[in-house]
């Protein structure tokens, strides 16, 4: 599905627990997720911190979207300084 | 370690007064045998049911197919740890095994409560589903049992495997104090040090991720499924049902996996054509990439220092384990260890690629086929004379609407053959 967004020449940034497998499989844009479970968070930090941890993901898809990638590149929210 | 398999073929079972083998004709008391299950007050209704080989009879629904197999001499039960048997490592001495019969667990209860896993699995004696499932072609004693509703979802999983082990375990003892018609010693013998050094390394799904659950149901190591590091396996262990419990497809049931044909292949081949290492038992269906990868680089890593040359991996699931699988793979190819994997494919629609994730190094792969039965356009299975089990079944995409189990009916959606058991062949153009 990222692949053929891209194709139509919309930049796409693809969030994935399995960040390295959306990149073998051609996604240029990988924001490192959580876990299959729960890619856009994490139930165990509690209501508060979970809403940080997953505006911190959105946020770095969204950083992602900006950033022009010659290829697959992995953006991980870990290394995304607080906004 | 050293195992006599002590194998009693049957070719007729029947109902009887008393339940005994002999001459190849199992005979049940039938009504005995009810009483033995209903002795679990965690059981509320219990039927045991024949069906014959070629036979028009659909069992449904079908979540286990049991080969009764019994110790004689040495240490452990048959099937250990699961339903709470003891979990003594199994593997030495002797076991005798009843063969071309199969006891089957018939019953209602689903897998979990987590939603988009069903029990779907129905076996046809006879048209063209029996003719592609090997279970079609055993004589089946079906267990169909039905739980106390009030138990909660484990339990009842547990209740009902337990009672198809019971029937198992009262079936094989019918032969355990007599002498086995066929025999054959296994044992992994030293051998020639310049035949190659092959480890099969088998990938069993873990349910833990997407239930909860940490060991009553799907295919278990010595009672367990919990998503763990990968096991090192005597081959031995698992002829006496180390890895064993009830499974969604038919090919990775508790018969299937005791009847493997990669492994007795590789093991009656050891000091031929290879020196067979042992069983590297790994988990799959772990949640995050960190996780595939270090279950894969662990797997290379153990059969690396096992000596391994060449290794031989199949896997018994789908979806994203696949990760982990292929990475197993690669990692195996990394540190020089030749790597075969045989599986079954997607359908190709769209140019995509059959398989999720084909990395190069996976660059010899043994192909049994699609794994869904639309792809495979198996056709609509045709009536039956009689059903053992439910008498009808929820149909279509959603589940919801129910069709008369005597069909006709569509077919299971999943084949996926994970250990080569089938005959189907292929044209390509």
């Amino acid at each position: 599905m990222t692949k053929e967004i891209e194709r139509l020449g919309i930049p796409t940034a693809q969030i994935s627990a399995i960040y390295e497998f959306a990149m073998t499989t051609g996604a240029n844009r990988v924001v490192r997720g959580c876990r299959i479970e729960h890619v856009c968070g994490d139930p165990e930090l509690g209501a508060e911190k979970d809403y940080a941890f997953g505006m911190r993901i959105v946020r770095t898809a969204l950083a992602a979207l900006q950033t022009a990638v010659d290829g697959p590149t992995l953006f991980d929210p870990a290394e995304m300084l607080e906004a | 370690m050293r195992l006599e398999m002590g194998t009693f073929p049957v070719h007729e079972v029947r109902f009887a007064g008393r339940t005994q083998w002999h001459d190849g004709v199992l005979e049940i008391e039938r009504d005995a045998l009810i009483d033995l299950v209903l002795r679990d007050p965690r059981i509320a209704t219990a039927e045991v049911e024949i069906a014959r080989p070629g036979e028009s009879v659909r069992i449904w629904p079908v979540r286990d197919v049991i080969e009764p197999r019994i110790k004689v001499e040495g240490p452990g039960i048959v099937y250990p740890g699961i339903c709470g048997r003891p979990i003594t490592t199994v593997g030495q001495g002797c076991t005798h095994r009843l063969a071309g019969v199969g006891v089957t667990e018939v019953s209602g209860v689903n897998w979990h409560e987590a939603g988009g896993d069903y029990v779907e699995v129905y076996l046809d004696m006879s048209g063209p589903w029996a003719e592609m499932i090997p279970m079609s072609a055993l004589w089946h004693v079906c267990v169909v049992v039905e739980p106390d509703p009030a138990l909660g979802s484990e339990a009842q999983n547990d209740a009902v495997h337990q009672a198809a082990l019971t029937v198992s375990d009262h079936l094989a003892a019918t032969v355990r104090d007599l002498q086995a018609p066929q025999g054959e010693i296994f044992q992994l013998r030293p051998v020639d040090p310049a035949l190659p050094r092959v480890v099969y390394i088998q990938c069993i799904h873990s349910p833990q991720a997407m239930s909860g659950s940490l060991h009553t149901f799907c295919t278990t190591t010595y009672g367990l499924t919990q998503l763990t590091p990968p096991w090192f396996f005597h081959p031995n262990e698992i002829l006496d049902g180390a890895i064993t419990g009830p499974y969604r497809t038919p090919f990775a049931m508790s018969w299937t996996v005791a009847n493997n044909p990669v492994l007795l292949d590789l093991y009656r081949r050891h000091g031929v054509d290879w020196n067979f290492l042992g069983v590297i038992a790994l988990r799959t269906e772990w949640t995050t990439q960190h996780e595939k990868q270090l279950m894969a680089n662990q797997t290379a890593k153990l059969a690396q220092m096992l000596g391994a040359q060449g290794a031989l991996v199949t896997w018994d699931a789908g979806g994203n384990e696949f990760i982990e699988v292929i990475r197993t793979i690669q990692a195996c190819e990394r540190l020089g260890i030749k790597t075969v994997f045989l599986t079954s494919e997607d359908d190709a629609t769209g140019g995509a690629p059959t398989m999720l994730e084909p990395l190069p190094e996976a660059d010899a792969i043994v192909s049994t086929g699609f794994f869904k039965t639309r792809t495979l356009e198996v056709p609509e299975l045709p009536p039956v004379a009689r059903v053992i089990g439910h008498p009808t079944k929820p149909i279509g995409p959603l589940r919801d609407q129910l069709a008369p189990t005597a069909g006709p009916l569509p077919p299971p959606p999943r084949y996926d053959d994970h250990y080569g058991f089938n005959r189907l062949s292929c044209a390509e153009f």
